[in-house]
């Protein structure tokens, strides 16, 4: 795990001491979902992240506020959860409340597009030079391992130019940056030859004119001169480089890669999710979860009329936001019944959010803002107790009126659920230990299981 | 004795001088001895300098009962000199006129060289802008105004400006219309702003990393438990880029400098006037609180924090840690490993008018600097402090530039350009950086799945192997008077910049000896040279 380059300097051991700072697990979480680990130990838990760039509308998904003018033009519709209704356009999910939370009572303050992606990804304002990993590579260190075939960290489809550090495995390094597929995916609906190449991974195959011995022979080669070389270079960059190429061959010569071609799933089952890149998207998370993957997200960006970053509503709200509803609902309700038809569902959490929400006040051009005070992300699956809401926002949408939760407050969470300490340091690239959430995060015991 | 005299000397200059000037206590005196007052009397030759450096070290090595590595040999210190002063390895012929000169002063003669070219400055260029601009590092938007920021640095370097002069230029960059959106950046340094948001609190944050090597940005919200800096430090630094702000949004120009003086400290109401970094007084009320009196500051051969700052990075580029670690992190309890090294090279580097070749030839003559690779050494696996030389992984323009070099790869399509151009916004060369662009210190360098990938499986190293379109492989192969012993010498050079040992060669002429006929032969020496560029051996700056 640590190589000898990133122990605790003794400054560094030494400050923390002074600083009376102890790791102790709040409530005995760790301790039982350690023992069910060790009971079930093929049964790792994953996470899979639905992140909705551009910042997605609250009032018109899973906070809807009927009775006041800011609710709009959507009416709100009852769910699988007693007294939980959201938005009419996600009617399929609606079904899969019973297993969802939506945490109405979000309250950040970050409402640029770069800093707030940065602050939801990580935990943290991005500033100076800590270079904070974003969940995907933290949960990844923690539940992945390097033996496995797949990368611990996938992101399917993401939109980083608004925050590529966001998208990076940060001080963590490489060996825990994602594997990225499908960036160029964009509005193209999945049809045909198209559907089978989006989420290909770039390069995993050698040129087509080597043959699959002469690329073995080559390995050989590599291997020898590998072998060589190590006595030279045990550690540093030489190690990293080797264990980054035993991981890439791993993944070239082993069936596990084939997780990526979605064709041997069901014509039918690929159809309820939607053939597009969202939904075939969630369908491959399903596939890598089922895999030993521990961390997938999957964004929902651009589609077909939306012009720029997908939920960033500004202008003509209803009339988007239906239309990335039609693509999410159907995608996100078969993701939930198909973890729960090949037993995942249990030890898998399902994250909704995006960067921030939107303000209930609609403006001039028919569209919502950025709104980070008062807006709604949504939890559930495995770790979590689903059927409820948390968190309430006033009759106008414009402020939190009960449990505000901070970004921290959910990282946290997650963390629990997924049996992750979120208290455990980590070596920082600024030669002091940095915690893989922020000590003073009050996790949402409330929907914890 | 003599040191001491010279520190009492150098204060009571200081103290004596105008207001601006700075009063220290305690640790941060000692570390920050004002440079300029020894200058005069004391200035050295970098081999001096480079002399002196040794025995300091040899006394702190003695001291703790360290044995430090031997030489490198030839082969070791070619490779590095030349990823480190010109950005890629060297090329075949190169090498062998370095293994095949006698004389004794070849390494000294071979830094004269690479110091003069013009892949000195593109090199530093390229380490300046990664420093000054991290994050448009991974972005591809940011590309468009990274472009004429490096040119900029490019043009000056190449010139041979002082570093402080390149550090108030950046500083006083004239900010107007043209950074309006969608316009054309102009060849310069107004990147720093955008990147920035021209927003004071980040200028601030940056300028003081990069130039001073102090982290503040941590007191932009409260007082930071482990460092001295208080919110009011931070922010009167930050009241000196007051004028960068735009006036509106669509408003690009300048906020003119009469404008209400100091910055009022977010969320407090509380105003601070402008302060120059660790100075007890605010900034006289005859001075502008400009960018222009920052500049002055910061570039002044007086300031404590300048000549040291740009002394240890130089140092941390060319030995993989900085004497301060982390490089832009000085403070109370995070001083030099080596005080008196670090402040004779902060002052030698003042007085000889901050000359960057001055001090890359003093460190890189040092036998720090010429040290066997970490690992090298029997029964040693780790790097200590400037006993070895700790192995860097290569930036991913060095390793673009000597996959190039090595494989007589053809880029650019307007004829070769050759390897370090920047002006091709969607080359070959721009999409492989972008996948392997990592600004993570080097000696912690990590390769990522996709990047090993791209390296075995991608169409750039896969041409550049190919048996028709490789060109330094065609060529080996074609050259009539090698036999197989000789070919794989070439190409050893090429890829690894030395000699194959006996063991080597045998053990890979085995290899060839199975081949059936020359195009099977040939094929295997594709796949020899394929296996090599894709080791470990290659990526590494030993």
């Amino acid at each position: 795990m640590f190589d000898s380059d990133s122990r605790l300097s003794r400054r560094d051991a030494l400050r923390l001491a002074a600083a009376g700072v102890v790791s102790v697990s709040s409530s005995g979480w760790i301790e039982a979902l350690a023992d069910e680990a060790a009971a079930h130990p093929a049964r790792r838990r994953a996470c899979i992240l639905l992140w909705m760039n551009g910042g997605p509308s609250q009032l018109d998904t899973f906070d809807p506020k009927p009775g006041h003018k800011n609710g709009g033009a959507f009416r709100p519709i009852a769910t699988a959860a007693p007294g939980v209704q959201i938005a009419e356009h996600l009617p399929k999910l609606a079904q899969q409340m019973k297993h969802l939370v939506p945490v109405r009572s979000m309250s950040t303050k970050e409402g640029d597009h770069g800093r707030a992606t940065f602050l939801m990804r990580t935990g943290n304002l991005p500033q100076g030079a800590i270079r904070y990993p974003p969940l995907g590579a933290l949960v990844a260190k923690e539940l992945g391992s390097a033996s496995d075939e797949l990368p611990s960290f996938v992101s399917i489809a993401p939109f980083r130019p608004l925050s590529p550090e966001a998208y990076g495995p940060g001080f963590l390094g490489s060996q825990f940056a994602p594997l990225i597929v499908g960036e160029s995916a964009g509005s193209v609906p999945m049809t045909g030859q198209a559907a089978a190449t989006t989420f290909k991974v770039e390069d995993l195959e050698p040129p087509s004119s080597m043959s699959a011995a002469r690329t073995n022979e080559r390995l050989a080669i590599l291997a020898q001169l590998e072998q060589r070389y190590t006595a030279r270079q045990p550690t540093g960059p030489a190690l990293s480089h080797r264990i980054a190429y035993d991981r890439a061959t791993r993944l070239m010569r082993s069936q596990a890669a084939k997780a990526f071609d979605l064709s041997d799933e069901p014509t039918k089952l690929r159809e309820q999710y939607g053939k597009n890149p969202f939904g075939q998207g969630c369908l491959l998370a399903r596939r890598l979860v089922e895999r030993g993957v521990p961390f997938v997200e999957v964004t929902l960006s651009n589609i077909a009329g939306n012009q720029g970053l997908g939920w960033d509503t500004h202008i003509d709200n209803f009339a988007s936001v239906r239309r990335l509803c039609e693509v999410l609902d159907p995608a996100w309700a078969t993701l939930m019944t198909d973890l729960k038809a090949h037993g995942l569902l249990d030890t898998t959490i399902v994250v909704w959010m995006g960067e921030f929400g939107r303000t209930p006040k609609i403006n001039d051009n028919g569209g919502r803002d950025h709104f980070p005070q008062a807006w709604s992300t949504v939890i559930g699956g495995g770790g979590i107790h689903g059927g409820q809401a948390l968190g309430k926002t006033s009759a106008d949408g414009m402020t939190v009126v009960e449990r505000p939760v901070a970004v921290t407050d959910l990282l946290a969470t997650i963390c629990l659920a997924l049996g992750i300490d979120p208290s455990k340091q980590n070596d920082s690239n600024v030669g002091r230990p940095i915690r893989i959430v922020d000590p003073k995060a009050r996790p949402i015991h409330e929907i914890l299981t | 004795m003599r040191r001491i005299g010279t520190a009492t000397r150098s204060t009571a200059v200081v103290a004596a001088a105008p207001a601006l000037l700075l009063l220290f206590s305690g640790n941060l005196a000692r570390a920050g001895d004002a440079p300029a007052a020894t200058a005069a009397r004391d200035l050295v030759d970098p081999w001096e300098l480079a002399e002196r450096i040794d025995q300091r070290l040899a006394a702190a090595w003695k001291a703790a009962g360290i044995q430090p590595a031997p030489l490198a040999d030839d082969a070791e210190f070619l490779r590095r000199v030349y990823l480190d002063l010109s950005g890629r390895i060297p090329s075949v012929g190169e090498a062998r006129a370095f293994f095949d000169d006698p004389s004794p002063s070849k390494r000294r003669a071979l830094i004269d060289r690479l110091l003069n070219r013009a892949s000195f400055a593109a090199h530093f260029a390229t380490t300046l802008r990664t420093l000054l601009l991290p994050t448009a590092t991974n972005d591809p938007q940011m590309r468009q105004v990274v472009r004429p920021f490096e040119i900029w640095l490019r043009l000056r370097l190449a010139d041979n400006t002082p570093y402080n002069r390149l550090a108030a230029e950046l500083l006083t960059a004239p900010l107007g219309s043209e950074m309006a959106a969608g316009r054309r950046m102009p060849i310069g340094p107004g990147a720093f702003y955008a990147v920035n948001e021209r927003k004071p609190e980040n200028l601030a944050a940056n300028a003081s990393r990069v130039f001073l090597g102090v982290q503040v940005q941590c007191a932009q919200c409260h007082d930071h438990p482990f460092r001295e800096w208080s919110r009011g430090d931070f922010w009167s630094l930050a009241a000196f880029f007051v004028e960068a702000a735009p006036l509106a949004p669509d408003r690009p120009a300048m906020m003119p400098v009469a404008a209400r003086r100091g910055i009022e400290i977010p969320g407090t109401g509380k105003r601070v006037p402008p302060r120059f970094l660790g100075s007890p007084a605010p900034l006289p009320e005859s001075e502008p609180a400009s960018r222009a009196v920052l500049a002055r500051w910061v570039a002044s051969p007086d300031n404590p924090y300048f000549a040291r700052a740009a002394a240890n990075r130089l140092w941390a580029h060319l030995l993989g840690y900085g004497l301060i670690e982390p490089v832009d992190d000085f403070s109370a309890g995070n001083g030099p490993s080596h005080p008196e090294v670090l402040s004779e090279l902060a002052r030698q580097f003042a007085g000889h008018k901050f000359d960057l070749k001055y001090l890359c030839r003093a460190i890189t003559a040092t036998r720090a600097y010429q040290c066997k690779s970490a690992g090298a050494v029997p029964g040693t696996t780790e790097a200590r402090p400037f006993a070895q030389m700790p192995a860097r992984g290569m930036t991913a323009e060095q390793i673009f530039a000597s996959l190039v070099v090595a494989t007589g790869l053809e880029v650019g399509d307007q004829g070769n350009r050759g390897p370090m151009d920047l002006l091709d916004a969607d080359s070959p060369r721009e999409k492989f950086l972008s996948r392997f662009a990592d600004t993570a210190p080097r000696t912690a360098s990590q390769t990522s799945i996709l990047q090993a990938l791209t390296f075995m499986n991608g169409t750039l190293v896969a041409e550049a192997t190919s048996l028709t379109k490789g060109a330094t492989l065609r060529a080996t192969l074609d050259a009539p008077f090698f036999d197989d012993a000789g070919r794989l010498e070439s190409l050893f050079l090429a890829a690894y910049s030395r000699r194959p040992s006996q063991a080597e060669t045998a053990a890979l002429l085995a290899l060839l000896q199975k081949a059936k006929s020359r195009s099977e032969r040939e094929a295997v020496f594709a796949d020899i040279f394929w296996a090599m560029l894709n080791s470990s051996e290659f990526a590494v700056v030993p």
